[in-house]
Formats: structure tokens, C-alpha cells, sequence
């Protein structure tokens, strides 16, 4: 018998709130309890954002609120199914299976967790460092190519190898006291000028061996990004977690539709993104090694 | 107090709890919608596991699911372990208290498709279902249900290896399925899918390229609906005479579509792309049919199964 029985909900989500940031980016507040009291970083809800298109829409979850039963996301409005979504208003209600999919393993609170996200793909590390604060170390690293659609402010922490104009940080991490730095290419004030892994880079380059030896990288974001994430990991002998994304059908393991290659013992495998992932070991992922 | 209605179905000589089956592709090996809380196995009357072929296969590149208008494409390419790991590994572990479970067999060749039948023979499969869209290598590729003959070989080279309920599944993309039934029939099946999906492609415009790793997939969801119903309609013509029974299935994604497919002949209500919308169909469907037999004051499901007027 399947040991992950009623693991996973079907809510009627209703839209809480829904704020439009530049960038075609939107933030959705959703009342989902079930989900927000169930769900752990990295996973993510499975949404059907309008009648008009039944098949329904992964979409990370960026902090969850189990007292008060709410569930944040971020999405850019890229495809038809984001687009769509971004007409949501507030009393709509929204079929939503939730939540979904392996976390990042942060099991081992003797760890520096080194949380990287690029674009849409900051949502997971939002709530991993969330979820962390106050139990392990952790540090984040975010970028954009278009404002963040956070509120920003200057970081109180000091970072090793941050150095110059990189001065930062989303202000919900300052205040649960998240060292974080930010980075970008599009010239935004405070922010590191270049890609978020070799900002990263920099904070890990300038670790003792003993610190660096206990790091760990989480990543979410583009392909490119995740590329040079797996990267990073390798020049340095971090270990790397990736969590990516693909085209979805069911969302819950039934039609393998949205696989990734792994090879594990040496044989090559497509893996299922959506229940044996999102999260991923860089080390399985041949794309990324 | 009015009487129960009775929803169990008498499907080629197994007694299924419900006229619901979950269909192969969309459940992957039996347990998976379990995860979801409110699914039930006892809602349904069997689940069809994922395709299986003699050997593991890795299955198609990515993309291999992308929606279209009121439907879907896919393209997995039967990604399964093997039939031996099914029967060692997965069937032991599966709830076969709560609901049936059938196996999908498939094959390039009809050594393969006999091979398969003789393994799930001696398993607790209770059936088991023939994609017979599968490509024959040995004769060029073509899929051996576009050729009604081979077709019919295929059930007849697993019907000498298994004395098993076997459920052959009709393509649309044949231009004869009543004589692709008939001639399955002959050749010893004991029930009939229809239809599996048709055959279809999406372009990616930025690219320039196929949405599909495959280029092609198979269309499913109410767009196919009207097709299924038609080609059930074809096929009951030659299944009725024979008392063999249709696992309807394409596109069925509500009650009203249930009923549909009840009254068009299909004994057996296929649920594939439907959960995709609704993970919790089967509960809806089983309320939808309880409302319109007691309404029209029928007290069992099998009454209202081929009851169109024409």
C-alpha cells in the first residue's frame, strides 16, 4: 500500500489577495489550510487558473501562513496558463491540489544552507529560508532582471566577500534576521552587477575551508542559472540541491508526463519532476553535471 | 425506503464494483491517486496499469504532455520497468482487497505481445488490457492496430498464452474499428476499449520546433469526446451480437459525459485525462449516474448501458 496516502489536497483556494508588481510578476495570496499547514520548502501546488484551461499549472510556494490558513506565490506571466492567472481576482475561487512534491533535504541543521534563486525561481528559497530561520544557517542570494517585487533595504549583515555597492536585502529576511545580498544585470541600485551565482561565488571563495566544508547549495531559477549553480558546486566540492520545473499533466506521479534524465548506478532513468522532484541532487541530473 | 441502485457492472466475466475504470497512462502502476485525500479504490472498478512491455523502457524526451484547446497531447513513450519487475515488485504491494488492478500489455512484435500475456497469466492481474497501437518492428513500423489482421494476431498470439479476461484497445486513427472488433472478437477477446486517442501535434512558433519531444502525441479530453462516441456507437454493432462489452473511455470528464457513454453502449466508463482536471471525478460521476438512474427509475447501472434510442 502507498505509505504517501492523503498527503496531498484538493482545496477550493480562494484569491485573498493578488498585487501586480513591474516585470509582468504578481504575488497570489491564496486560502488554502490544508496546504498551508502540510507544506514544506520546495514543494509546490498544482492550480487551475481558469476554466478555459482545465489541465492545471505547477507553481512554487513561496511562504505558507498556517494560522491564518494562506499560502504565498510569486509567478511571472509568461504562458498562456500565467497570463490567465494574473486575472484572477480577490473572492475568486481556484481548484488547487497541494502540496506537492519532494523539499529540499534540510535535515541536517549542522549545515550552512547557501539558498540561490533567480527570477521566479526565488519563491522556494523564500520559504526554505524562511522555515530555517532560527534553526540553521543560512544565507541567501537572489536575482532579477526586473525589480524585485519585494520590499528592500540595507542589510545589517556583514557578508564575506560582499563587498562595494552590493548593499541589499529583501526586508522580510533582515527581519527574521536572513543575511541575504542581491544581484542583477539590469543596473538596479544595491544590487551586485552580474549573475547571481557568481555573487555567490564570491561569498563561498572567501570561507574558511572548515565553513565551506559544511555548505550546502539550494537553487531555484532558469536553466542557465542552475547550470552555473552545478557548477559552482563542483569547483568547490559543495554539495549542490536543484529543483526544477517541466510541463505537467496530473502533478501527482500518475502519467510521468514531466520527466528529467538521472543517471543513478550508473544507469540512465527519466525520473518524475513532479513527485520525485521538484528537488533534485545535482549529482543525478546529467544535464547538470 | 427506496431500493438501492445497484452500480456494480458484469464486465467480460469479472464483477466490478463500479462501472469506473482508471485508465493506463494516467495512473501510473495503481497507487498514485491514493495520495490524494478524499480518492477512494473502492469508487472504482479496476485500474488499469501503466503500459508494459517485456523489457524496461526509458521512454521519450521531454516535452511529453503540453494541453491544447479542451484536450492534451502526450508522448511518454511507454517509460516502464519491464514486465518481470511489474509482477515481482509492484503487483505484491498494491491494495488488490480494495479495487482490480489489469495490466496494459504491449509489444513490437508478436512474440513480445505473447510473452507478456504468459507472465501477467500467472499474477494476481485480474485482466489484462492490449494496446495494440504499439509500432510492428518487424513489419515496418506500422502500428499493428491500423491493420485489422494483425490486430486480430495480436489477441490470438495472447490468447494461446493466458487464459485471462483480455481487453483489446481500439485506435480512432483505423478506418475500419467495426471490422477491427470483429475480427478481434474471432480471435478471442473478451472485451473492447474504445477508442484510444488519436494521433495529433502542436508547434512551438518562437522555435519553430514540436512542442512534443516525439513530434507527435496522443490527443486526449472532451475534444475527442464526440469521436469516442461515435466509434462506440460503430463498434457496439459488432460487440452486442457477440455479448462482448466496451470499456468506453475519451474525453469523459463529467457525470452528464458518463452518462453519455452509458447510454452509447460503453458497460465500463474510462477515466483518463478527466482526473487530470478532477483528481476527485470518480465520486462525482458515481453521484452523477445514483441521480439520473433514480430519476428515470432505473434500480442498476447495467440497465441504462446501450439504452439509445436510434
Amino acid at each position: 500500500m502507498n505509505s504517501n496516502r492523503n498527503t496531498i489536497f484538493e482545496e477550493q483556494a480562494s484569491v485573498v489577495a493578488h498585487i501586480h508588481h513591474p516585470g509582468a510578476q504578481s504575488i497570489l495570496r491564496l486560502l488554502a489550510p490544508k496546504t498551508a499547514k502540510s507544506a514544506k520548502p520546495g514543494q509546490f501546488v498544482h492550480i487551475r487558473v481558469s476554466d478555459a484551461l482545465p489541465l492545471r499549472r505547477p507553481i512554487s510556494i513561496m511562504l505558507t501562513n498556517p494560522e491564518k490558513g494562506t499560502i504565498d506565490l510569486l509567478y511571472k506571466h509568461i504562458g498562456e496558463g500565467t497570463k490567465q492567472l494574473s486575472e484572477r481576482k480577490v473572492g475568486e475561487v481556484l481548484p488547487m491540489l497541494g502540496p506537492i512534491g519532494t523539499p529540499f533535504d534540510v535535515s541536517d541543521t549542522s549545515k550552512r544552507y547557501v539558498l540561490i534563486g533567480g527570477g521566479v525561481g526565488v519563491p522556494p528559497i523564500i520559504f526554505t529560508a524562511d522555515a530555517l530561520a532560527g534553526k540553521a544557517d543560512v544565507v541567501v542570494f537572489a536575482g532579477s532582471e526586473v525589480e524585485f517585487p519585494f520590499a528592500l533595504k540595507p542589510s545589517t549583515f556583514i557578508l564575506p566577500g560582499i563587498t562595494g555597492n552590493t548593499t541589499l536585502t529583501i526586508a522580510s529576511l533582515e527581519e527574521r534576521n536572513i543575511p541575504c545580498r542581491l544581484a542583477s544585470n539590469a543596473g538596479l541600485y544595491g544590487c551586485y552587477e552580474g549573475h547571481v551565482p557568481s555573487l555567490a561565488r564570491d561569498y563561498l571563495l572567501a570561507l574558511s575551508d572548515e565553513e565551506r566544508s559544511r555548505c550546502v547549495l539550494l537553487s531555484c531559477g532558469p536553466h542557465p542559472m542552475l547550470h552555473a549553480v552545478a557548477k559552482l558546486g563542483r569547483e568547490l566540492g559543495v554539495p549542490a540541491q536543484l529543483s526544477l520545473e517541466e510541463f505537467m499533466a496530473c502533478a501527482i506521479g500518475g502519467c510521468a508526463g514531466c520527466v528529467v534524465k538521472t543517471i543513478e548506478d550508473g544507469q540512465e532513468k527519466y525520473r518524475r519532476v513532479c513527485v520525485d522532484g521538484p528537488v533534485f541532487a545535482a549529482e543525478l541530473l546529467p544535464e547538470f553535471s | 425506503m427506496s431500493k438501492p441502485i445497484d452500480l456494480s457492472v458484469n464486465f467480460a466475466g469479472l464483477k466490478l464494483q463500479t462501472p469506473l475504470v482508471l485508465l493506463s497512462g494516467c495512473v501510473g502502476f495503481g497507487e498514485e491517486y491514493t495520495r490524494i485525500e478524499g480518492f477512494s479504490n473502492a469508487d472504482v472498478g479496476a485500474v488499469i496499469l501503466k503500459g508494459t512491455t517485456l523489457e524496461p523502457r526509458m521512454g521519450n524526451a521531454p516535452h511529453r504532455v503540453y494541453e491544447t484547446p479542451a484536450g492534451m497531447l502526450n508522448a511518454i513513450g511507454l517509460q516502464n520497468p519491464g514486465t518481470r519487475y511489474v509482477i515481482d515488485e509492484v503487483l505484491p504491494r498494491l491494495p488488490h482487497h480494495e479495487t482490480q488492478f489489469w495490466a496494459n500489455a504491449n509489444g513490437s512484435s508478436l512474440e513480445e505481445y505473447a510473452e507478456v500475456a504468459a507472465m501477467f497469466d500467472d499474477s494476481p492481474v485480474t485482466a489484462i488490457e492490449i494496446n495494440i497501437s504499439c509500432p510492428n518492428v518487424k513489419e515496418g513500423g506500422v502500428h499493428f492496430g491500423n491493420d485489422p489482421c494483425m490486430a486480430a494476431k495480436v489477441v490470438a498470439a495472447m490468447r494461446a498464452r493466458t487464459s485471462k479476461p483480455l481487453i483489446t484497445k481500439l485506435s480512432p486513427n483505423n478506418a475500419d474499428i467495426a471490422e477491427t472488433a470483429r475480427l478481434c472478437i474471432e480471435a478471442g477477446t473478451d472485451g473492447l476499449s474504445v477508442i484510444n486517442t488519436l494521433v495529433g501535434m502542436a508547434v512551438d512558433v518562437e522555435n519553430r520546433k514540436p512542442v512534443i519531444g516525439n513530434i507527435s502525441g496522443g490527443l486526449s479530453g472532451p475534444c475527442v469526446k464526440p469521436v469516442a462516441l461515435w466509434k462506440i456507437h460503430q463498434t457496439r454493432a459488432v460487440a452486442d451480437k457477440h455479448g462482448v462489452p466496451i470499456l468506453g473511455q475519451g474525453g469523459l470528464t463529467t457525470p452528464q459525459d458518463a452518462l453519455e457513454f452509458a447510454i452509447t453502449g460503453a458497460r465500463a466508463l474510462g477515466l483518463g485525462t478527466g482526473l487530470f482536471y478532477d483528481p476527485l471525478l470518480c465520486k462525482k460521476v458515481l453521484a452523477g449516474l445514483e441521480d439520473y438512474l433514480s430519476r428515470h427509475e432505473m434500480d442498476s447501472f447495467e440497465q441504462l448501458v446501450g439504452s439509445l434510442k436510434v
